[in-house]
């Protein structure tokens, strides 16, 4: 398994930084040069930790965990209104972000109310394209119990509540943040979002588990350098391809779709491990087939 | 400006009472409105909200944003500069011209200047309705769309559910106003 940090430091002798990880297996996802300051999100074999600290030392960088990257994240308010946005939403997403998972967020059409509230099949399709979602709601308790059934429990992928009574009986439930109608910057709330971050890697760690019991057939880090050296982002596109647990969203135009299922992985194509189709939302996602169904890619 | 919520449980009244300081107070009107009354039954998806209106805020004249330089007026608060403009030339026509930014010349009779201290460039009085209401609008929660109101002479009164909302909710309202107001020396 891969472990996924950030380096941040000075540009002096950091190549020799990416020579190391290349290696010993792993791959720089981000990279960030601003004058003399770097900033590099690293995937790497969990075991080789402690030569990349060494390296990070000698450097004078600092390394700091990551522990939900590699996560795509769908953050679900009732509505994009001034009620719901944009606190406390931006700021949870904020904070999910820091720790390194790429965030989305939608606003429900028809989420807002008690008896009234309803998530559409096409909504539900789009959260569900996402590794977990984190539902921000209101300060009822009487609401948020009657909301639960009906927007959350639906859901395939893990999803996380965050309301306002700090008491609710409701599995990964986070009390405490309701409506909010200024930043979450003081020091009872950023301990209050750290709280949230914490139970956050309980209900992705859920997943994890279960993935690394029936391993994928290739990791989506290895996928993701193979998608990029034969489909080389064009100009001005960032971030094309966007790490899943269990696979890829990958950001291309249609002509382009064709190329993807062509992509050599190993021995194997991509559409030989994977199934591909197009998202609701951005781009196509790619589904990583586990190696008990595919076979070994070498 | 005094808020009192009531209704919910603990946390949500807390947090009720600083939306509604908050709100009021993000469009300036917390000085203008004395009390705020809010009751909430989640459980029944109604909400309750009154507000007593207080010192509705003096006119802006025309003295009161200018200041005068022989022949023509500087402004000093540029808030009010479009409305003053629209006001001098709806009056004046082209004897009045917009020199710079912020600076407006006068071809105009002495006693013809000496009048424009009485016009009146903005009324607050005007919209606070509005922006009262509007208020209301962000505070109930976003589901409660079916709304009642009940004016009263210092204020206004609004029911707020996802429901129809029933009779028997309408004098709930009066009621608890009319108490409230007791308890409390207002004038609902």
């Amino acid at each position: 398994m891969y472990k996924i940090m950030m380096f941040t430091g000075g540009v002096y002798k950091f190549h020799e930084l990416k020579e190391i990880i290349g290696d010993i297996g792993g791959f720089v996802l981000q990279e960030m040069v601003m004058q003399t300051e770097t900033m590099m999100h690293l995937a790497f074999p969990e075991e080789e930790e402690r030569r990349i600290r060494d390296k990070a030392k000698e450097l004078g960088g600092k390394l700091k965990d990551l522990p939900l990257a590699g996560a795509e994240i769908m953050i679900v308010v009732p509505s994009l209104g001034k009620h719901h946005a944009v606190y406390p939403m931006c700021d949870i997403a904020e904070f999910l972000r820091r720790k390194g998972a790429i965030t989305n967020m939608i606003g429900l059409a028809r989420g807002v109310g008690k008896r009234i509230a309803q998530m559409t099949v096409q909504e539900k399709a789009i959260i569900e394209e996402c590794d977990a979602a984190v539902f921000v709601l209101g300060d009822f308790k009487e609401c948020i119990e009657e909301k639960v059934p009906k927007l959350c429990e639906p859901l395939e992928v893990p999803y996380m509540i965050v309301g306002g009574p700090p008491d609710i009986d409701l599995p990964h439930y986070v009390g405490g943040v309701g409506r909010r109608t200024r930043r979450m910057n003081r020091k009872a709330d950023l301990d209050k979002l750290e709280e949230m971050t914490d139970a956050f890697q309980t209900v992705l760690g859920e997943k994890i588990k279960e993935i690394e019991e029936d391993p994928l057939a290739a990791s989506p880090l290895f996928i993701k350098e193979m998608i990029e050296m034969t489909l080389p982002p064009k100009a001005g596109e960032e971030f094309p391809v966007v790490i899943h647990l269990d696979g890829l969203r990958v950001k291309v135009e249609e002509e382009d779709a064709g190329k993807l299922g062509e992509v050599e992985v190993g021995k194997r194509k991509l559409s030989e491990i994977s199934e591909i189709k197009k998202s609701f939302y951005e781009g196509y996602l790619v589904k990583i087939q586990t190696e008990a169904e595919t076979g070994g890619i070498f | 400006m005094e808020v009192k919520v009531e209704g919910g449980d603990e946390f949500a009244n807390a947090s009720y009472a600083k939306i509604c300081d908050d709100v009021f107070r993000d469009i300036g009107l917390r000085s203008n409105i004395d009390r705020v009354y809010m009751y909430c039954n989640p459980a029944e998806h109604v909400f309750i909200i009154s507000v007593e209106i207080g010192r509705a805020p003096s006119p802006v004249k025309v003295w009161d944003v200018t200041m005068r330089e022989g022949d023509t007026l500087r402004i000093t608060d540029e808030k009010y500069a479009a409305k003053l403009l629209a006001l001098m030339w709806d009056k004046y026509g082209e004897r009045v011209q917009q020199i710079s930014r912020l600076v407006i010349g006068l071809e105009l009779k002495e006693e013809e200047i000496a009048k424009i201290s009485d016009l009146i460039v903005y009324d607050p009085r005007e919209d606070l309705n509005t922006r009262i209401l509007d208020g209301i609008d962000r505070i109930l929660p976003e589901g409660a769309r079916v709304r009642y109101p009940i004016p009263s002479a210092k204020g206004i009164t609004i029911i707020a559910s996802e429901n129809p909302i029933a009779e028997e909710w309408k004098e709930k309202a009066k009621r608890a106003i009319r108490d409230v107001a007791s308890r409390e020396g207002g004038v609902w």
